[in-house]
């Protein structure tokens, strides 16, 4: 059975399969690019990211797929839902801004909370920040797909699997000839 | 990875497997019975494509770690625009330059080149296996034979692909072409 896999690549001259490594380069790389493409455009880091909590019930559930832009000309207005880093926390926050200062000179704090939640969000900023500012901002919300994220939450939550599903398509794609 | 093996198998009713089991076949016997030199170029020129496409990747890949994000705007978008028109490039390259073309053999006559170029393609849900033989000698001239037969002529019960019908059928092609040039 395994002989038999691998029968496509034994018959493979070397040119045949230097483009089957590099075509298999390409599928990721084409996933890739298009990734940055979004980044490019929107303006945004991460231009599309998963609801991982509750905390933004009814408007948002966990598994949600988040669309985001990031336009320096748009101003952040309150009621806004914005996705927010926190120094210290490897995942990016998706909350709604409650109150929000604008100086004349452009430059604005916010103060930011989850609609589910009972209190606002001081207590998850970085040890004594009180404020957002424009620079922790990754995007904010702009569009949504319900329950697409779920797959991503599952994967992450049993990285075996995740790594079972790559490894199989990264061999279906170098073994099987076009 | 290259030499023949008797025994593959193959399991026919998969369109692209016998077709490529079948393209080998007839490259060997052009480039081993009929003693035609293999030409590389076309298909050196996809790999070329190919690799460029996946180093200008790599190179954003790179470029965004170690500048992140709106500092490596500038170079994203370069290499993103750079990397589809690359992909576009690679699309119209295999459609009108390649056009199925799995070999090129260069044979001397004289002192004349002659190039043959073999072309295979197989219709979705197909049996038929379509192979055009285009022979250009120096002059510019170019003369083309084709076949249009089911996977079960070349291939047995077994799953292995006949060497002898393939090397027969070609040897026959090859001859009325070389052979049409004498008589003119």
């Amino acid at each position: 059975m395994l002989d038999s896999l691998f029968d496509d690549v034994k018959r493979m001259n070397k040119r045949q399969f230097i483009y089957q490594v590099l075509s298999f380069g390409m599928i990721v790389s084409s996933a890739l690019m298009i990734w940055k493409g979004l980044m490019v455009v929107t303006g945004s880091e991460s231009p599309i990211v998963v609801v991982l909590s509750g905390s933004m019930e009814p408007a948002f559930h966990r598994g949600d797929l988040l669309f985001l832009t990031n336009y320096p000309e748009e101003p952040v207005r309150v009621g806004e839902i914005v996705v927010f880093k926190v120094e210290g926390r490897d995942i990016p926050i998706v909350h709604r801004v409650l109150k929000l200062h604008e100086k004349n000179n452009g430059t604005v704090k916010f103060l930011t909370k989850g609609d589910n939640n009972s209190v606002d969000d001081r207590g998850l900023y970085a040890q004594g920040q009180l404020w957002l500012t424009k620079k922790d901002v990754v995007g904010r919300a702009r569009g949504f797909l319900p329950y697409v994220g779920m797959v991503t939450i599952y994967m992450n939550e049993y990285p075996k699997f995740k790594f079972a599903v790559l490894a199989c398509l990264a061999v279906y794609v170098l073994v099987h000839r076009e | 990875m290259a030499e023949v093996n008797e025994t593959v198998k193959i399991n026919k009713w998969d369109g692209a497997a016998a077709k490529n089991a079948i393209d080998d076949a007839i490259r060997e016997v052009l480039t081993g019975d009929l003693k035609c030199n293999e030409s590389f170029a076309l298909i050196d020129g996809r790999l070329f494509l190919c690799a460029l496409a996946v180093g200008v990747a790599l190179y954003a890949l790179l470029w965004d770690y170690l500048y992140p994000f709106p500092q490596s705007r500038l170079v994203l978008i370069v290499c993103v625009s750079s990397y589809f028109i690359l992909m576009s490039i690679l699309t119209l390259y295999t459609t009108f330059k390649e056009k199925g073309i799995f070999v090129v053999a260069k044979e001397k006559v004289g002192n004349n080149t002659r190039v043959w170029e073999a072309s295979s393609y197989v219709k979705k849900h197909d049996d038929k296996y379509n192979l055009v033989i285009v022979m250009r000698d120096s002059t510019g001239k170019s003369r083309e034979a084709s076949f249009n037969k089911s996977f079960a002529n070349y291939i047995d019960t077994n799953g292995a692909v006949v060497q002898t019908i393939v090397t027969n059928e070609i040897t026959k092609l090859y001859n009325s072409l070389s052979s049409e040039k004498k008589e003119k």
